[in-house]
């Protein structure tokens, strides 16, 4: 009974959050523009819209083309299943650990990348090929972070991960959490085709890295792209917050639902706010040429690194 | 009465990969005939092996004595036995040989008529019966010997077109290089027989010294790692795997390299007792290395032959890991992650060999059809060859290491396995094991964008040439042959447990312990695997709950955009007349982002020669080169040759000198010297 109410409890918060991250992203880009920008709800408006659209499928494109969509959605909320968004409920504890995330996501791009070659048009093979390209350089980055926490709590299950987090109180300032904190951050940066790594509100092909593939996209195959996107981008956006700004323990109440209810509140409240400094870190970053995000792979992986060092080789300050 | 079956089984099997090489010499003249009969009785003895193997790894006996020559010289005593690993290599060879033979009855139809295929088939056979020899030799003579057939059949095997100059030099790259292992081979053997004074594989380790215990290692990981292909004795690899006709090529790299594998696992745990911990370092650093830049290589390569050579070194790499793991446990007394990283690295072996057999066969399939292995040439095959592209889809989802698929299993294991040794290790060994495990992650990445390459340029988009325009499915038999080892992948992915439970005994006997009963909650739609009690995967699970989920999905769209309507129309072509197959990307575009990101390995380098037309705005034709060079050639190789012919140059000149006088001598010294070594000795 726990398992369902935490499945649905899951499908629901992701579904419904995940467009609203974009929304608030493109809002505080437009207010520090001094636009007024489309309305906080859009995606879900663009969505809604895409699915009643006729959809427009290319002659060179194979059923790989036609199955991407679902599985890059379907693969994006199967690891939004697995990253709780409340340490209230009891999670899916078969599921899979934080490892089998990072590969589903991959499983996901992989059928991304492959649709972008389907057409046969430039703009998809450039995608593809950039995509895979700044996938693999941040990849270890990734790991080293996620194992570094993994390491401290002693399990890879993402649930355990937060339960010792959430435990450790004010120790989560210690080197090694905001060392690891940050290289997740630019790992959201990069995965998430944001700017430095790419811009999300420009088709200009001397850029683009994840529109280009999605260009032959359109009706519901589009809207199961977009919405794909933006719950891989929610579900790293949980997986930053919940682990590193724990405050499930604060909420001491004895009504199991009240409690609840607090705490997907306070989680919401964190991932907007999240998305708030996504925001800035695009507004106060320009574009970074192609082959300048390897730097910024290095910065991350060395910041995971380093906050591996500190922890497990110099010693930290137990929890 | 139970061995006596086995021993009888075990025979069987040999005498019919015998008698099928024979049969196939005899009816050389008869193409045809020759070669269905012998592939007919190699699918039968490899279904045998199949059977024997697994009967042989889920039994209770640890290790049985199939034959024992005993003679007085050491050198001519004859021992094969079967232990639990020599039956767990022997079923991954037999599954390879199964799908391998049915695979060729249609493959080797190419070749009637141009070519002695009953002579191929004859080496085909004499391959596989050395390999099992190799892999069931109860002494080191044996071994040896098997060894040297294996390394020579293969050596013709691979130069069966010998008429191309590239074959021809692909030939004798390997054979130096296989020689090279063999002779570092017979130096271990034989420093192992003169402490312990005897052949037999069996443990010595309290007979020999530490210091030439570790000699001995140094040998062994250099014989053993040039046939493994492990960076930077890998050279062979490249040019040997694209040479040969392709269903040699997935035999040597599903399971011919993996014998260094075998051997590594038999002559460190068995004979030297497991070792010291730095054994288990330096592989997990070579093997680590070997996966991110075999990866890497195989990231540039535009023949999709050598890129599954190169591959082959990345999952070599992978399992060396494992391995490596597995001693530093063993050494270090801690025998659950010496059992984890031991079956990580063998579910690794048995995966690679399954989905790089696929893989070969599949390239072998577009061979057949399009007689192309260059990737610019193809393009558009999903289209004319549905079941070779699903097929070989499933397999670059595989080695991808992707969910559902087996790779995926094996590289979540190592992975486990890294992650335990971390929290058990001392300080600088964390170090080594987290960029491990970070090496582990880039390679995979790598591996991913790799494959969608592959797969991506040669299988999807327009026709890049007009001979992949008019290509063809492939024949039914070389179908099946794929296709059984494509469902191997997908089924040792949703269901692990079956590998693990083969492997349980082999690991009691080799590492004295095993994780597998650990596993609890067995079931075929739950599954927990161990290492940590948390970390749990259930591939079943997820896969119901995503086809749940894509329906519920997929319903959902059509009841909200009902009245929408799907067309087909040609891709955005941005405004020219029509898209052609040039505007598409190619597999050098492809790797460009990142050879330009890893220059320093790739070291790339581009030649542009354009004939002039009547504006320099039209030339009549460009050519476009780009290259990248093998740093290990030239800067290991290259200069190593050249000292060597230049050493023996000065020998034949100075000390060769061709003069009756000089010889007597050079014979008058070493009598001289043999006199006053005995009077002082």
């Amino acid at each position: 009974m726990n398992k369902i109410a935490y499945i649905v409890v899951q499908l629901i918060i992701m579904l419904l959050i995940a467009p609203l991250v974009s929304g608030i992203i493109k809002k505080v880009k437009a207010l520090s523009q001094k636009r007024k920008g489309p309305p906080v709800f859009q995606l879900y408006r663009d969505i809604y819209k895409l699915i009643k659209k006729d959809t427009v499928v290319s002659k060179t494109a194979s059923w790989i083309f036609s199955v991407t969509p679902y599985i890059n959605f379907v693969t994006a909320l199967i690891a939004g299943l697995l990253v709780p968004v409340s340490l209230k409920l009891t999670p899916l504890n078969f599921g899979g650990d934080v490892i089998f995330i990072i590969y589903i996501l991959a499983l996901g791009r992989f059928f991304m990348t492959l649709s972008g070659v389907d057409t046969g048009s430039t703009f998809g093979g450039m995608g593809s090929s950039r995509e895979m390209a700044l996938s693999s350089l941040i990849e270890p980055t990734l790991l080293v972070s996620v194992f570094t926490v993994g390491l401290i709590s002693k399990s890879l299950s993402v649930h355990n991960m937060m339960e010792t987090l959430s435990s450790i109180g004010t120790n989560i300032f210690q080197p090694v959490y905001i060392m690891c904190f940050l290289a997740l951050f630019i790992v959201i940066l990069v995965e998430t085709a944001r700017i430095p790594v790419d811009d999300p509100a420009t088709h200009l092909e001397l850029t683009m890295v994840h529109e280009a593939m999605l260009l032959e996209y359109s009706g519901k195959n589009l809207a199961l792209m977009e919405y794909g996107a933006a719950l891989k981008q929610l579900v790293l956006i949980t997986l930053l917050v919940n682990l590193f700004v724990p405050l499930d323990s604060l909420i001491t109440f004895n009504n199991a639902f009240l409690a609840l209810g607090v705490s997907i509140l306070l989680y919401i409240a964190k991932v907007a706010i999240a998305a708030v400094f996504i925001a800035i870190a695009e507004i106060n970053t320009v574009k970074l040429r192609l082959f300048s995000v390897p730097n910024l792979a290095a910065i991350s992986f060395i910041l995971s690194f380093l906050g591996f060092v500190q922890y497990f080789i110099v010693g930290g300050i137990h929890g | 009465m139970h061995s006596f079956n086995l021993q009888l089984l075990y025979f069987l099997i040999l005498i019919t990969f015998l008698s099928g090489a024979i049969v196939s010499l005899i009816l050389s003249k008869n193409n045809r005939l020759g070669n269905i009969i012998s592939n007919i009785l190699y699918s039968i003895a490899s279904l045998t092996g199949i059977i024997t193997s697994i009967y042989f790894l889920l039994s209770d006996k640890t290790r049985i004595i199939l034959l024992h020559i005993n003679s007085n010289i050491p050198f001519l005593s004859f021992k094969l036995e079967m232990g639990k690993l020599s039956a767990y290599f022997i079923l991954t060879l037999s599954i390879l040989t199964l799908c391998v033979s049915i695979y060729s009855i249609s493959y080797l139809s190419q070749y009637y008529g141009k070519r002695n295929t009953g002579g191929f088939n004859f080496l085909l056979g004499i391959f596989i019966v050395s390999l099992i020899l190799v892999f069931s030799s109860g002494n080191m003579i044996v071994f040896l010997l098997a060894w040297e057939i294996m390394s020579l059949s293969s050596y013709f095997l691979v130069i069966f077109e010998s008429e191309l100059p590239a074959t021809q030099k692909a030939g004798t790259i390997y054979l130096v290089m296989t020689h090279i292992a063999t002779a570092f081979l017979t130096i271990a053997f034989l420093t192992i027989y003169a402490y312990s004074g005897s052949f037999d594989i069996a443990n010595a380790a309290a007979l020999i010294p530490t210091t030439v215990k570790n000699i001995i290692f140094i040998c062994l990981v250099l014989g053993f790692g040039t046939k493994a292909g492990i960076i930077p004795l890998h050279i062979w690899l490249p040019y040997a795997h694209p040479a040969a006709p392709s269903n040699v090529s997935a035999l040597m790299s599903g399971i011919m390299i993996k014998t260094s594998v075998f051997g590594l696992i038999q002559f460190v745990f068995v004979v030297l007792g497991g070792g010291y911990d730095w054994w288990g370092i330096t592989l997990v650093i070579l093997g680590s290395v070997s996966a991110v830049l075999g990866v890497a290589y195989a990231f540039m390569e535009i023949d999709i032959k050598r890129l599954l050579a190169y591959s082959s070194i990345e999952n070599t790499g992978i399992i060396l890991i494992g391995i490596g793991l597995s001693v530093y446990g063993y050494s270090r007394g801690n025998s659950i992650l010496s059992s984890l990283a031991l079956i990580a690295a063998l579910i690794h072996l048995l995966n690679h060999s399954l989905f790089k057999g696929a893989l070969f066969l599949g390239a072998g399939s577009v061979y057949y059809s399009t007689h192309s292995k260059n990737m610019e040439k193809l393009g558009g095959l999903i289209k004319k060859m549905p079941y070779t592209a699903l097929f070989f889809l499933i397999a670059c989802l595989s080695i991808s290491s992707m969910p559902f698929f087996n790779g995926f299993i094996s590289e979540w294991f190592t992975l486990q396995a890294l992650f335990q040794s971390i929290g058990v290790s001392p300080q600088g060994f964390k170090l080594i094991a987290i960029l491990a495990a970070a090496a582990l992650a880039l390679s995979g990445a790598l591996a991913a964008a790799c494959f969608v390459k592959t797969f991506g340029i040669s299988f999807l988009g327009l026709p890049r040439s007009t001979e992949a325009q008019n290509s063809k499915e492939a024949p039914a038999t070389m179908l099946i042959g794929s296709g059984i080892l494509t469902l191997l992948c997908v089924v040792l992915g949703l269901f692990p447990k079956i590998a693990l439970t083969l492997l349980n005994k082999l690991s009691y006997s080799v590492v004295h312990n095993s994780v597998v009963p650990d596993l609890k909650g067995f079931s075929s739609f739950v599954y927990y695997p161990i290492g940590l009690e948390t970390n749990k995967i259930s591939p079943m699970f997820i896969l119901v709950a995503a086809i749940v989920l894509v329906g519920i999905v997929f319903c959902l769209f059509k009841l909200i955009g009902r009245g929408s309507k799907q067309r087909t129309y040609s891709t955005w072509d941005c405004g020219f007349r029509e898209l052609n197959p040039r505007m598409q990307y190619s597999a050098t575009g492809f790797s460009k982002p990142l050879r330009i990101i890893f220059r320093a390995i790739y070291r790339p380098s581009r030649e542009l020669q354009t004939e002039e037309g009547t504006s320099p705005y039209y030339p009549k034709s460009m050519k476009y080169v780009v290259l990248t060079q093998s740093v290990f050639e030239k800067y290991l190789y290259i200069p190593l040759t050249h000292l060597f012919t230049s050493f023996s140059k000065k020998v034949r000149s100075s000390v060769q000198t061709g003069s009756v006088h000089t010889y007597l001598l050079y014979i008058f010294i070493a009598i001289i010297a043999m006199l006053i070594y005995y009077r002082f000795s």
